[in-house]
């Protein structure tokens, strides 16, 4: 047998690595084992969010937000570029160097906090052991006073749509292309479907995205979806609802989608087709029988409030267990579990975790949306602003959007926040920070915010839930 | 000392209420406008 260790974390992704390093922190003697290699076979730290996900999805679209200003916006502000190219190899590379500048961090990380890097596959046997398969096929058990699960999750692949080498691809496949598809097919209109569609229509695809649900981000605030489903639109992603894919075609290179939709079957030809309906547990080969670590209905690890599983000691946090499929929310419950794991009370708030949409301009969101406060019973009270009265957005040549405070009618606490709109990713924190402190509209209403700036939308749709804002006519409350 | 938020702060001074008597449920004990609301309602911090 092999060392014994405090703490085994499973996975090396935003839950896994931050449980590791907290508990390494506190003091603990703490493993995380990771089996993900990059393309020269290296062991990389990480998990979705650093190497396919989060990370090189924003390289992208920040790079294909500034060639898109640089082609349709500059000559507006006065600064005349000709012939603006796009080199999307060199987009590739820099997204590439990005993703292993970060990778790395995560290693060296684990060196400076003393965490031992295990490289392979985990499985968690009976008895807190964990069983490590290298690469070579040799493998290793460690014993384990408290074991984290951290396994995250893959795409979920649709019968319809099989995966085909260079033409059918996923989130991942999406992010390497190394030419601009002239006609891009994406099923889902989901956060991962609008973004990577936004990326490519921006280079120059024809995009069009194929909806099953009827509704547009039905997760999303009715207001700011439907602002959104229009601006995006009108950037040139041609979005159907009700879209359902029955099948595909390979034919000379080129994929032919059947779908059906409420005036009957489609047929629709494309250079490449992204699949990205959704994302399911992985937990394939990763519990050995008679653990006692039990799986939900829909494939996830159970766990309760505090993350701990079925079994003693075992613990499970990320995208693998219960809850929005987000990096920052893995990372919050590696952090509490860590915690309680070195015998403190930690808990964590899942009202209060922000969901951001990546596109241009940006959609933020954190709480209840209004139709959802109605549904849960509130009698519920609204404030909008425009950031087309903002000064700083129309300094900014970007006055498209709005931000919104839902709240309850009778203690005026705030329940939700959302905003579309340039960095509404970094306004949502705002909202964030005061639902935490469980603000009420009024408190962020009597708080100074700079001039100018984009918060003061913020502050604006704040004093707009009583009909006091400042820099448009209010609309008269019934 | 306790902690107010700012619309508690005013709703507090509004009514002259004692801060004291009421019993703060945000982050860290901080008074919320929703406390002071209850504590109006009860007539408890008069």
């Amino acid at each position: 047998m092999a060392d014994k260790f405090d703490v085994i974390v499973i996975g090396a992704g935003p839950g896994g690595y931050v449980a590791a390093i907290r508990a390494a922190q506190l003091g603990m003697k703490v493993a995380c084992v990771e089996k993900w290699v990059n393309k020269s076979g290296k062991t990389v730290h990480g998990g979705t969010c650093l190497n396919v996900g989060c990370i090189p999805s924003k390289a992208l679209l920040e790079t294909s937000h500034k060639y898109v200003e640089a082609r349709d916006d500059y000559s507006e502000l006065g600064i005349e570029v000709s012939d603006v190219q796009m080199d999307v190899k060199k987009m590739m590379a820099r997204k590439e160097k990005t993703v292993a500048n970060l990778t790395g961090g995560i290693s060296a990380l684990f060196k400076a906090n003393g965490v031992t890097a295990l490289e392979g596959t985990g499985k968690l046997l009976p008895g807190k052991k964990v069983e490590v398969t290298g690469h070579d096929g040799n493998s290793e058990t460690y014993e384990a006073e408290n074991v984290v699960i951290a396994s995250g999750s893959v795409p979920v692949e649709i019968p319809p749509a099989p995966l085909t080498e260079g033409l059918i691809v996923d989130s991942s496949g999406a992010l390497e292309f190394q030419d601009v598809p002239k006609r891009l097919g994406v099923i889902g209109a989901g956060v991962i479907g609008l973004e990577l569609g936004s990326v490519w229509n921006r280079l120059g695809s024809e995009v069009t995205v194929l909806e099953a649900m009827d509704s547009f981000l039905p997760v999303v605030d009715e207001q700011i979806a439907k602002e959104t489903k229009k601006l995006l639109g009108k950037q040139g992603l041609d979005i159907r609802l009700g879209a359902r894919v029955t099948g595909t075609d390979i034919k000379d290179n080129e994929v032919v989608v059947k779908y059906t939709d409420s005036s009957g079957e489609q047929e629709q030809t494309f250079d490449k087709l992204i699949v990205c309906v959704g994302r399911r547990p992985y937990t394939q080969n990763l519990l050995a029988d008679g653990t006692g670590v039990e799986l939900d209905e829909r494939g996830f690890i159970q766990v309760d409030d505090t993350c701990q599983t079925n079994a003693p000691g075992v613990f499970a946090i990320g995208d693998v267990v219960r809850g929005p499929m987000l990096a920052h929310k893995g990372s919050e419950e590696g952090m509490m579990v860590a915690d309680i794991i070195h015998g403190e009370k930690a808990q964590m708030n899942y009202d209060a975790i922000p969901s951001v949409i990546y596109t241009a301009p940006e959609v933020a969101w954190v709480g209840m949306s209004e139709q959802q406060a109605k549904k849960e019973g509130f009698e519920v009270k609204s404030g909008v602003f425009p950031f087309s009265a903002s000064g700083r957005a129309m300094a900014n040549n970007a006055t498209e959007g709005m931000a919104k405070v839902v709240t309850d009618a009778s203690t005026d606490r705030i329940l939700g926040v959302h905003i579309i709109g340039q960095h509404a990713g970094e306004l949502i924190a705002q909202g964030v920070i005061a639902m935490e402190f469980g603000s009420s509209a009024e408190d962020l209403a009597l708080t100074c915010f700079a001039h100018p700036t984009l918060s003061e939308a913020v502050h604006e749709a704040a004093l707009a839930v009583e009909g006091h804002a400042i820099h448009m006519a209010n609309r008269k409350k019934r | 000392d306790k902690v107010l938020a700012p619309a508690a702060r005013k709703l507090v001074a509004e009514h002259n209420l004692d801060v004291n008597k009421i019993e703060g449920t945000g982050k860290g004990g901080r008074i919320l406008k929703e406390d002071v609301q209850k504590a109006i309602e009860a007539g408890s911090a008069k």
